[in-house]
């Protein structure tokens, strides 16, 4: 018996400080947020007043929320698709696929994950420039446009070119991490399927996707949240939330609230949303998600 | 034995921490006897400001300067380029600078806050104080006018809290060069703007760019002084019932339509912080007749190409009818001390010492130009071009919209300004502008 309270102490003390960091660093600051997210505060000074739910009913009716939650979800959507998309092709490619330089190309492509979001967005602003920006250039040659497409100017068409960029950024990176479990599948199943006669886009369907799954869905977590994230990054280097609001997201929306317009508490009420509406899709995710382990 | 050399382990983890939290602790204590001790016999004042093209030295001087003329005082001065960030910290924990030099407008609202949450001190007696080591008192030296805002007297009750200065003229920017070349005449009225509009268009220049819809601000303003005079501007600015409807607004949202679909295509597109500069270059490639923007442009674009003998030009908006008035906004920026500063007797000492000639001097040796009688006659250079509208019949405009409490959502600027990028693509209507302003100053009237 003295050995198990023993054993219960030390373990106690070992995971205290653990427990103390994550209670005072994360634990609290996120209870903050949701405290804060009830008053009506300008940020700076110690004046505040408590004002219930009222900044989450002003958000709800507010067209504008509206607007950037749909600018999200648009960017979370297209963006996730593409660069999964993409990320699973050239994985395979680059792992089964008997290309010459292979690393060369996994180099390559894990660069624009290395590079700062602010020069990201000086080579696609360089890229999108109306006048004599790459694509334009290229499009015109080929006699695909006549005139110039404004690119970060037309409203419509914006939203995509951000996703553009943030895609370009983050292929590299996903790519680099199925690469590493794609290697870990055994050669004997894609012998045996060779064998069987089945083609490479039939192995990828049923050998690599099924035996990656785990780390297909961990990757999908993370996509909704640096999505989220990098959003916020890409608008304020790129296009600052225009042209006229068209690219404002969740967290350029908060920031925008929470500071230029002395809203804090209502910038915490959009924190609090995103903080619950990320929260409930990384969980719907997970469950759509869930399969039968697979052992090799 | 292994399992106590673990807890002993951890035990020694567990006091670092507290080691950490403590030495925090003697740091605050260490620093509170700092401050205690040199309240005795020299005074500290605390001085924050934005760090800006004008640069950190001038401030050091004039605080050397100051220090001299008032004795037993020493200048603590935090100069950061994100002041808010530095200071913002042990403000919420109510520790306040005595003196901050941050003007309005800024992208994290810092003066706007203190002014919405009533958090400033009232400077009106600075304006009868003496200046330090001079005979002359503040209000006396300071250009009739300026205190006379609705930015530097924010709750419209004749009260000053936030004293004016470094200011610049602002109006419309243009190459001077070729409108020699062409033989094209700077327009004093609206009518000639869209003729010469015309002409521009048929040898391929657009007759206006802007550098992001944030430079409107100062457009819209003198814009609004021109069609109604400063009474219909004061009013405006006051979010007055039915404003947006009456006929002087309507002249102006005209205008602002109009030009809208004289504008460079491509503005849009290049109209944010990281692509204002391709606006800008606009002009000085010809592509773009008219600008508006305020006289730091000159330094911005400096060591940008040109094309062949581009001269700056530097135009008040031109007049809507024959003979009218014509306006150039005047921007300035704003110092003022939070209502919490615990030497706010010192820190308005330290203000009217700012408008004395020696501080002048110091300023104005890095172009920055203080709203002083007689100042603009000591520049020389592009300065004293920019600085001289006001000498050519141009009227100075001045204020802002008033700062109201804060209204979740609704942001004045944003819709004013920020949909002129949508009146130039075609994704909104005047009409749609004009709702839209109306109801976000609805808004803010009944947060008054």
């Amino acid at each position: 018996m003295p050995s198990t309270s023993g054993r219960s102490r030390f373990i106690f003390f070992c995971l205290a400080p653990a427990v103390v960091l994550f209670v005072v660093f994360l634990f609290i600051p996120s209870i903050d947020v949701f405290r804060m997210s009830l008053y009506k505060w300008g940020g700076y000074t110690d004046t505040k007043t408590f004002v219930g739910l009222n900044n989450f009913s002003k958000l709800f009716q507010s067209e504008k929320f509206y607007q950037v939650f749909q600018n999200s979800i648009l960017l979370i959507v297209v963006v996730t698709i593409i660069t999964f998309a993409l990320a699973l092709l050239f994985a395979a490619l680059l792992s089964r696929g008997k290309l010459k330089g292979t690393n060369g190309y996994r180099v390559v492509f894990y660069i624009p994950n290395i590079l700062s979001v602010v020069v990201i967005s000086a080579i696609f602003s360089a890229i999108y420039d109306p006048s004599n920006g790459l694509l334009n250039s290229i499009l015109q040659l080929f006699r695909v446009i006549d005139e110039p497409v404004l690119w970060l100017g037309d409203q419509k068409i914006v939203i995509y070119s951000l996703a553009g960029a943030m895609i370009w950024q983050a292929v590299g990176y996903y790519m680099v991490m199925y690469m590493a479990s794609m290697a870990n599948i055994p050669e004997s199943l894609y012998e045996s399927a060779n064998l069987e006669g089945a083609s490479p886009a039939h192995q990828f369907f049923t050998i690599t996707i099924p035996l990656i799954w785990t780390n297909i869905r961990t990757t999908l977590t993370f996509f909704i949240i640096s999505t989220i994230n990098m959003s916020f990054l890409f608008v304020t280097a790129m296009t600052s939330g225009g042209p006229d609001g068209a690219t404002e997201v969740f967290l350029s929306y908060m920031y925008k609230e929470a500071y230029t317009n002395s809203s804090y508490g209502y910038g915490m009420a959009i924190g609090v949303v995103v903080f619950l509406f990320s929260f409930a899709l990384a969980g719907i995710l997970n469950a759509v998600t869930k399969r039968d382990h697979l052992e090799y | 034995m292994k399992k106590m050399v673990c807890l002993a382990l951890a035990v020694m983890m567990a006091f670092t921490l507290a080691a950490c939290g403590s030495s925090n602790e003697s740091n605050k204590q260490n620093n509170a006897a700092g401050t205690g001790a040199s309240s005795g016999e020299t005074r500290t004042l605390k001085f924050a400001a934005l760090e800006t093209a004008y640069g950190k030295a001038i401030w050091e001087e004039v605080a050397a300067a100051f220090e001299k003329q008032v004795p037993n005082v020493k200048v603590d001065m935090t100069i950061e380029k994100n002041i808010e960030d530095v200071i913002g910290p042990s403000m919420k924990s109510g520790e306040f600078p005595d003196v901050i030099h941050l003007a309005v407008g800024q992208p994290k609202g810092l003066t706007e806050t203190f002014v919405k949450d009533n958090n400033m001190t009232e400077l009106t007696d600075v304006l009868s104080m003496t200046i330090p080591g001079e005979e002359g008192k503040v209000g006396e030296k300071i250009i009739p006018g300026f205190v006379d805002t609705t930015i530097t007297n924010p709750y419209n009750d004749g009260k000053t809290y936030l004293m004016p200065m470094f200011y610049s003229p602002t109006g419309l920017f243009y190459n001077a060069g070729l409108f020699e070349q062409k033989g094209w005449d700077v327009p004093a009225t609206w009518d000639e703007m869209w003729t010469l509009g015309d002409q521009a268009k048929a040898e391929g220049i657009a007759l206006f760019a802007y550098p992001t819809t944030g430079y409107f601000d100062s457009f819209f303003y003198a814009l609004l002084n021109e069609v109604g005079g400063p009474e219909f501007f004061t009013k405006a600015m006051n979010y007055t019932e039915g404003i947006w409807q009456s006929g002087e607004a309507g002249q102006a949202f005209d205008i602002i339509s109009k030009l809208a679909a004289y504008t460079e295509k491509t503005v849009p597109a290049n109209g944010n912080k990281d692509n204002f500069t391709k606006n800008q270059q606009l002009i000085l490639d010809n592509k773009a007749l008219f600008m508006p923007n305020g006289t730091w442009v000159v330094n911005e674009m400096g060591n940008a190409p040109r094309a062949e003998g581009f001269q700056w030009g530097f135009t008040a908006l031109p007049a809507v009818t024959d003979g009218g008035d014509r306006y150039s906004y005047t921007f300035f920026e704003q110092i003022w001390v939070p209502a919490k500063a615990e030497n706010a007797d010192l820190a308005k000492q330290f203000i009217a010492y700012l408008y004395s000639d020696e501080a002048a001097q110091i300023f104005a040796k890095s172009g920055a130009v203080q709203p002083i009688s007689g100042m603009s006659d000591k520049l020389d250079g592009d300065n004293k071009l920019f600085y001289s509208i006001y000498d050519q019949g141009a009227k100075a405009a001045m204020g802002a919209f008033v700062s109201t409490a804060p209204v979740e959502g609704v942001n004045i600027s944003d819709t004013v300004f920020g949909s002129i990028d949508s009146l130039v693509t075609g994704a909104k209507t005047r009409q749609d502008w004009v709702e839209a302003i109306t109801k976000a100053s609805d808004a803010l009237r009944s947060a008054q």
